[in-house]
């Protein structure tokens, strides 16, 4: 059975709807003192989420990343951006190497068109643009006078 | 070896310095390695093109300001915001170690690399005894 949607542990997830006072003072500790985040490729890292007439656009700051270790997914209308982290380097046999992923959900609106996503990576910033579908776009009604 | 380049106070005086933009600077993330050729300082500086990095070495200093260039149309509303608006500032102070001339960076999908190879007096060498 699967009526419950998808919410994952996070202890926030970028939503058009509002979050919860304390989702709200995380955030606000967050841009105001990004040194209290963690390294920006390990743990977690900074999304946006905009929207015009046309579409809804995400970008995320993920520095370094090869093409082949980002991965975007939407799924119950919740996008999901991953990367896949690696260290330890070629040059030291001895540096430790881990490999592990971080990754952020973003909620998106139910009116977009996910057959037309998206996805560019440009100076470490990964966009993803989620066009809305044609119906949910502003339109101007007619008025017919009698 | 302990590296002390230590990161020396940058806006104490920020009418002296007289920046050319008024953009707020924040200091990114960074690390430094080193070889027996070099250091290496990785800064991690996401939404800056290559072409709006200034490296530059006064006196004792290293510094590196990033620009992000990048802002929203006009027409996008944000719903959600954690990415700062500031610009990357990096002041690291620079010792007899390091040939200022041989400074070299290179910034690939917003990481910056910043090569300092070490001074020829301070590579290890073999010192032959005399007569």
């Amino acid at each position: 059975m699967n009526l419950l949607r998808y919410s994952p542990s996070r202890s926030y997830l970028p939503s058009f709807n509002h979050g919860s006072l304390l989702d709200e003072l995380d955030r606000l500790f967050d841009a105001g003192f990004p040194s209290f985040r963690e390294p920006a490729r390990f743990g977690t890292f900074p999304v946006d989420v905009y929207h015009d007439q046309n579409s809804v656009t995400v970008r995320a700051e993920l520095p370094g990343f090869r093409k082949e270790d980002l991965q975007a997914n939407v799924a119950d209308d919740v996008l999901t951006i991953s990367g896949h982290v690696r260290t330890g380097n070629d040059q030291d046999q001895n540096a430790p190497k881990t490999e592990t992923s971080i990754e952020r959900s973003v909620a998106l609106p139910e009116n977009l068109d996910y057959q037309k996503i998206a996805a560019a990576y440009e100076n470490g910033v990964l966009t993803i643009t989620l066009p809305k579908r044609e119906e949910a776009k502003p339109a101007a009604i007619a008025i017919e006078v009698k | 070896m302990n590296i002390q380049m230590e990161k020396t106070q940058t806006e104490k005086n920020p009418t002296a310095q007289a920046p050319e933009t008024m953009r707020p600077a924040m200091s990114p993330r960074y690390g430094i390695t080193e070889d027996e050729h070099a250091y290496t300082v990785t800064a991690y500086v996401p939404g800056v093109s290559p072409a709006d990095v200034e490296t530059t070495i006064d006196g004792e200093k290293l510094v590196v300001h990033a620009h992000r260039n990048w802002t929203a149309p006009e027409s996008w509303t944000p719903v959600h915001r954690e990415i700062a608006q500031a610009d990357y500032r990096l002041v690291l102070g620079l010792d007899r170690r390091v040939n200022r001339d041989g400074v070299k960076a290179q910034l690939t999908q917003g990481v910056l690399k910043l090569t300092l190879p070490k001074a020829e007096e301070l590579k290890p060498r073999k010192i032959e005894i005399a007569g």
